[in-house]
C-alpha cells in the first residue's frame, strides 16, 4: 500500500497514522510544508541545503464545514473540510474523517491518520479527534 | 514603504493632466452561450466608442483582461475594428484580470505614453484550470485551492465572532440581487427574498447557492483617456470620470487565523483612499468583490465603510442600499450582475462611472461623487481603484 501524497506523509509505526514531512530551513530555522516546496515559507530561503523533519501529523482544528456537493468531479459528497495548524504558521485544509459536523469543536486536536483505498492500492490522509479511536 | 502604499503627495494619476474614463461599454453577462468571444468583446467595445465619441484610429493601445480564452486573443478581436496597429496586451490575473488591464492603462496614460487606451474584459466560460494546481506541489486536500471552501470556513469564523446570524449573512446577496434586477447588463435579473435565498440548495457550510456568484461570460470595456486628449479631442469633459487612485498588492502572511485576505483587502483599500486623499466613509459607491455574501461583510468592514465588526448591521440599517450612505454594489456585484472573469472588474468600474455620471437609469445612488473599485484574484493579489464625478 503507497502514500496517496507520498511527498507530504508517510505511514507511522502503528501502522495507522500518518507523520508528515516538513522541511527545517537552514537560514531561519522554520519549518515548511509540504517538505519540497521550492523555498522557506517563512524567509523565502531556498529549501536545498534544509533538513528533512518527520513528525507525527495532526495539529488544531481551526475551522470547519461540511461540503454539500461535489466541488471537483469524482469527489465525494457531503465531506468535512477543516483547516489545521499542522506546525506554528502552518495550516493546511485537511478532510475530517467523522461521520458530521457534530464531532468536532473548534480548538481541538486532531491527528491525522490514513484511510485505505483498496482499490487504488493507495492510503489516503484523513483527520480524526485525537481522542478518537479507528479511522473511518 | 509597503508595496501597496501610495504617497498623497505628488499623485502620479496627475500627470499629463489627469487620467479619466471617457466612455464605457457592456456586453450583458450570461451563462454560457456558443456566441464567440470576438462578439462579446466588440459589442461591449463599440459601445465603449460610441459613448466617448472616440473613433476607434484615435485609440493607441489596448489592454485586454481575460482568463479562459488562450493566448493573444486582443488582436484577433480587435482586428474586425480595423487593423490600425495599435499596441495590444493580454493581461491574466484570475477575478482581478480586468481591473488589472485597466490600471495598465491607468500608467500608460499618465506616463504620457498613450493619451487614449482601451482597457476591455472579455471572457468565456472556461475549465477553472489554476496555477495553484500546477506548482508541483501536492495537497492534503483536494479542494485546498477551491475558494468556496475557503469563504465557506471565513464565513463560520465570521459569524461566531461577530455574533452575526446566517440571515444577517444571506441579506448580502438579497440586497445584491435585488440591485442587480434593475440592471440591464446582469446576469440574474430576479430579486430574490431571504427566505428564497436560504432555502436554495446548499453548497458548503452555510452559503446556499443565491449566496454565491454565477460563473458564465460577457465583456466590459472603458476608454481611458489624458485629461490633455479631453481638450485636445473635444471629448465632453462633463461626462468624463476621474481616476484618483489605483493601487495593487498581494497577500502576506496571516498574522492570525484567516486574516490575509482580509488584510490584503484593507491594506490595498487604505492606501487607494491616501492616495486619492479622501475617507473612507467619504465613498458614495462601492463595488467589491462579493464572490460570496461573506465576503460583502467582511470587505465593507475592512474596506472601513462600517466599523469593525459592523459589515452585518450596516448592511441591516440599509446603510449599504442605493440610497444609503454608501450603496455596495449598486450593479448587483458578482452574486447579481455576475462573475465572468476577465470582464468583472471593469464591470465595477462602468457601474461607478454610470452612477457618478448619474445616469443609472432605475437605481442611480442619489449625489454620488465618489466610488470605489475593490477586486481581489486568486494567489492572492488585489487592486483598488477610486473614481470621483467631474468638478
Amino acid at each position: 500500500m503507497k502514500p496517496l501524497q507520498p511527498t507530504l506523509y508517510e505511514l507511522a509505526d502503528d501502522g495507522h497514522s500518518l507523520n508528515f514531512f516538513f522541511a527545517q530551513c537552514s537560514a531561519c530555522g522554520g519549518l515548511s510544508f509540504p517538505a519540497n516546496a521550492p523555498g522557506c515559507m517563512h524567509c523565502g530561503e531556498p529549501l536545498s541545503q534544509a533538513t528533512r523533519i518527520t513528525r507525527p501529523g495532526g495539529g488544531e482544528l481551526l475551522e470547519f464545514v461540511t461540503l454539500h456537493v461535489p466541488l471537483l468531479p469524482g469527489m465525494a459528497a457531503p465531506s468535512i473540510a477543516g483547516d489545521i495548524r499542522i506546525a506554528p504558521g502552518i495550516v493546511e485544509e485537511g478532510v475530517m474523517a467523522v461521520a458530521d459536523e457534530s464531532a468536532l469543536k473548534h480548538g481541538m486536536a486532531v491527528r491525522a491518520v490514513a484511510e485505505v483505498k483498496p482499490e487504488e492500492g493507495v492510503y489516503a490522509c484523513r483527520f480524526v479527534p485525537v481522542n478518537e479511536g479507528a479511522a473511518q | 514603504m509597503s508595496h501597496t502604499q501610495q504617497s498623497n503627495s505628488g499623485n502620479w494619476l496627475d500627470a499629463n493632466g489627469g487620467v479619466f474614463i471617457a466612455g464605457i461599454g457592456l456586453h450583458p453577462y450570461q451563462f454560457p452561450t456558443e456566441t464567440p468571444y470576438t462578439e462579446l468583446g466588440l459589442t461591449a467595445v463599440r459601445a465603449a466608442l460610441a459613448d466617448s465619441g472616440l473613433a476607434w484610429d484615435r485609440v493607441q493601445s489596448a489592454h485586454v483582461g481575460t482568463t479562459s480564452i488562450g493566448m493573444a486573443a486582443g488582436r484577433v478581436m480587435l482586428r474586425h475594428l480595423g487593423s490600425t496597429g495599435l499596441a495590444v496586451t493580454q493581461v491574466e490575473n484570475a477575478s482581478a484580470s480586468g481591473s488589472f488591464a485597466f490600471r495598465q492603462a491607468c500608467m500608460e496614460v499618465a506616463t504620457g505614453m498613450s493619451n487614449v487606451v482601451l482597457a476591455v474584459g472579455v471572457d468565456k466560460h472556461g475549465d477553472g484550470r489554476r496555477a495553484a494546481n500546477k506548482d508541483g506541489l501536492e495537497r492534503l486536500s483536494e479542494t485546498a485551492t477551491i475558494p468556496a471552501a475557503k469563504f465557506a470556513m471565513m464565513a463560520r469564523t465570521y459569524l461566531r465572532e461577530r455574533g452575526a446570524s446566517v440571515e444577517e449573512m444571506a441579506n448580502a446577496a438579497v440586497k445584491n440581487h435585488g440591485n442587480a434586477a434593475r440592471n440591464p447588463f446582469a446576469q440574474f435579473r430576479k430579486p430574490r427574498t431571504l427566505e428564497q435565498v436560504l432555502a436554495s440548495p446548499r453548497v458548503v457550510g452555510d452559503l446556499t447557492v443565491q449566496q454565491c456568484c454565477p460563473r458564465g461570460e460577457g465583456a466590459a470595456a472603458v476608454m481611458v483617456v489624458s485629461g490633455n486628449a479631453i481638450r485636445h479631442l473635444g471629448l465632453d469633459a462633463r461626462r468624463c470620470v476621474r481616476v484618483k487612485a489605483s493601487v495593487a498588492g498581494s497577500e502576506r502572511p496571516e498574522m492570525q487565523y484567516g486574516d490575509s485576505a482580509v488584510e490584503l483587502v484593507r491594506t490595498s483599500a487604505q492606501a487607494a483612499f491616501d492616495q486619492a486623499g479622501i475617507a473612507p466613509k467619504e465613498l458614495d459607491l462601492l463595488e467589491l468583490h462579493d464572490a460570496f455574501s461573506v465576503e460583502e461583510l467582511l470587505y465593507s468592514e475592512a474596506i472601513g465603510v462600517c466599523e469593525p465588526g459592523e459589515g452585518a448591521r450596516y448592511l441591516a440599517r440599509g446603510d449599504s442600499q442605493i440610497g444609503g450612505r454608501c450603496a455596495i454594489n449598486a450593479s448587483g456585484g458578482l452574486i447579481g450582475m455576475g462573475h465572468p472573469l476577465g470582464p468583472t472588474g471593469i464591470g465595477q468600474l462602468a457601474e461607478i462611472t454610470r452612477q457618478l455620471r448619474g445616469e443609472a437609469d432605475g437605481r442611480q445612488h442619489p449625489n454620488a461623487r465618489w466610488g470605489m473599485a475593490h477586486m481581489i484574484g486568486l494567489g492572492s493579489v488585489s487592486v483598488a481603484h477610486v473614481l470621483s464625478a467631474s468638478a
